[in-house]
């Protein structure tokens, strides 16, 4: 696990994973995407479930932001520091990995 | 094993703006909420001897553990009440021959799967069979930093083996959680247990400090700290969570005789978290059958939905209405939850009573007796330089099934 880059600042070439300890599946009682790692879980409402969704290792920062942009209608520069403080809450509780543009 | 694994609370207010919480709900007769957490003691059989086992101070009998398919049944309940997380604990869950085939279960259950073990018999095979079966996460306990100390707690030789057997659990990728359970006679080490969970690549720290009831209380003489101990030690914790912030998270559990205020038992009871025991008694919280007057229902009679949300046991402290004062007034009653059932019936005999962790508690005393009982050390003593003042746990035969 010696390729796990844990600090890394969100630049716009930075690709998002969901670490190898969390998953997500559909909770059965809400309907809801729920995030599931070690000491707990997260019941994600529509927007967060979007944004944990594109954290696949291939969708760069950029390319999250000017997908959820086109998707809620809105410009990708308003969205920008949101879906970025989304990610590092995520990435604070260790359930983010940051792949920067010279790992890919 | 086994110290009382910690569920946190799936409550998570730093994400409030994008993830959606369920709402504590203090009444039980206008809705019951759903349990998040299962905690599945699959037996009490177990290598390790702690002095401050939690498990109950009165085993049932061993042969009348859960079947195979009494606890895929129980699993499969468990999913459809809106149960997310599973911990397998014991004793020793791998103990159980069956363990990989119920993770398996849990798994198809829809449950997050976290192993609650001494690593005691987790060999490469074992382990390998577990994350083939789906096994998410691996928790292992150690008792110290270094193997003389160590074993002198668990009570039988183990460290060496429980070092390797993390390195296991890393090599095959699982997250891993290095647990500690903290005392007296382990509190000096905790600047090299953290550099021994570091070492081992743990994810994540659980510095917990003992909790004083069941086979703990036994050993309170031997095992609570005294406040300089504790002093030392949040100040090195609280230095390691900064240092390792992104790294390790490090998790400090306070020990509630210092505090002021009560642990959010279970963050409530009956509200997130059930427990079934090795025979099928459906309980509140693992300790809960201590509550000797208390009427528990069994998953052989009944199903896991009906005594979560109708049993008398799971509505006897459910909410905030059984409250006495001053808990009923008391603005933090949202927070706490009373504390603990079974530390109120333990240190007052009635566990209806405000937990006497609450410096609020008109029963504080009785605690402030035994913590100012703790701070004396014999002339010569340090606090770790003995184990020979400890009562071991005996537990029932470790032999596989």
């Amino acid at each position: 696990m010696n390729d796990e880059p844990h600090n890394l600042p969100l630049s716009s070439g930075t690709r998002p994973r969901l670490a190898a300890k969390a998953r997500v599946q559909t909770d059965k009682i809400s309907g809801k995407l729920a995030l599931l790692y070690p000491e707990g879980v997260l019941l994600l409402n529509p927007t967060g479930a979007a944004i944990v969704e594109l954290c696949d290792g291939q969708h760069t920062f950029q390319e999250m932001v000017t997908t959820l942009a086109a998707r809620y209608k809105s410009s990708p520069n308003s969205l920008s520091s949101d879906v970025a403080e989304y990610l590092d809450r995520l990435r604070e509780r260790g359930l983010l990995e940051l792949i920067s543009e010279e790992d890919s | 094993m086994v110290n009382t694994p910690t569920m946190k609370d799936t409550k998570d207010t730093g994400h409030a703006e994008v993830t959606s919480q369920q709402k504590p709900t203090s009444s039980p007769q206008s809705s019951v909420p759903r349990p998040f957490g299962l905690l599945a003691e699959l037996t009490y059989r177990c290598p390790l001897h702690c002095p401050y086992c939690s498990n109950p101070t009165q085993y049932p009998p061993t042969g009348a553990e859960l079947t195979t398919e009494e606890w895929k049944r129980t699993l499969s309940q468990a999913g459809d009440l809106g149960v997310l997380h599973v911990l397998l604990s014991g004793g020793e869950p791998l103990l159980r021959s069956d363990l990989a085939e119920l993770v398996a279960a849990a798994r198809e259950a829809g449950l997050y799967t976290n192993l609650i073990t001494s690593a005691l018999g987790l060999t490469r095979d074992r382990a390998e069979r577990l994350k083939a079966a789906g096994l998410d996460s691996v928790q292992i306990s150690f008792q110290a930093d270094e193997a003389s100390l160590a074993d002198s707690i668990a009570g039988t030789p183990s460290h060496a083996r429980k070092r390797e057997a993390a390195k296991l659990v890393r090599d095959l990728n699982f997250p891993l959680t290095f647990n500690v359970v903290l005392h007296r006679k382990n509190l000096g080490r905790l600047q090299a247990i953290i550099a021994l969970a570091e070492e081992v690549g743990a994810e994540r720290l659980e510095l917990a400090n003992t909790q004083f009831y069941g086979w703990a209380f036994k050993n309170k003489e031997a095992l609570l700290p005294t406040r300089v101990q504790l002093e030392e030690a949040e100040r090195i914790a609280a230095a390691a969570k900064v240092r390792l912030s992104g790294k390790m998270d490090v998790l400090y559990i306070l020990p509630d005789y210092y505090g002021d205020r009560p642990k959010p038992c279970m963050n409530g009871w009956g509200r997130r978290y059930v427990t079934v025991n090795t025979v099928g008694y459906v309980l509140p919280c693992p300790t809960a059958s201590e509550i000797k007057w208390l009427h528990f229902d069994n998953i052989r009679q009944h199903s896991l939905a009906w005594i979560w949300a109708e049993s008398v046991a799971f509505n006897r402290f459910r909410g905030t209405a059984w409250m006495p004062q001053p808990c009923r007034s008391c603005d933090q009653r949202e927070i706490d939850f009373g504390g603990c059932r079974c530390q109120a019936a333990l240190l007052t005999g009635d566990a209806g009573n405000t937990d006497p962790a609450c410096s609020l508690s008109p029963y504080r005393d009785v605690l402030n007796r035994i913590v100012d009982g703790a701070q004396q050390l014999p002339e010569g003593e340090t606090p770790s330089s003995h184990t020979t003042d400890l009562q071991y746990r005996i537990n029932p035969s470790h032999s596989l099934t």
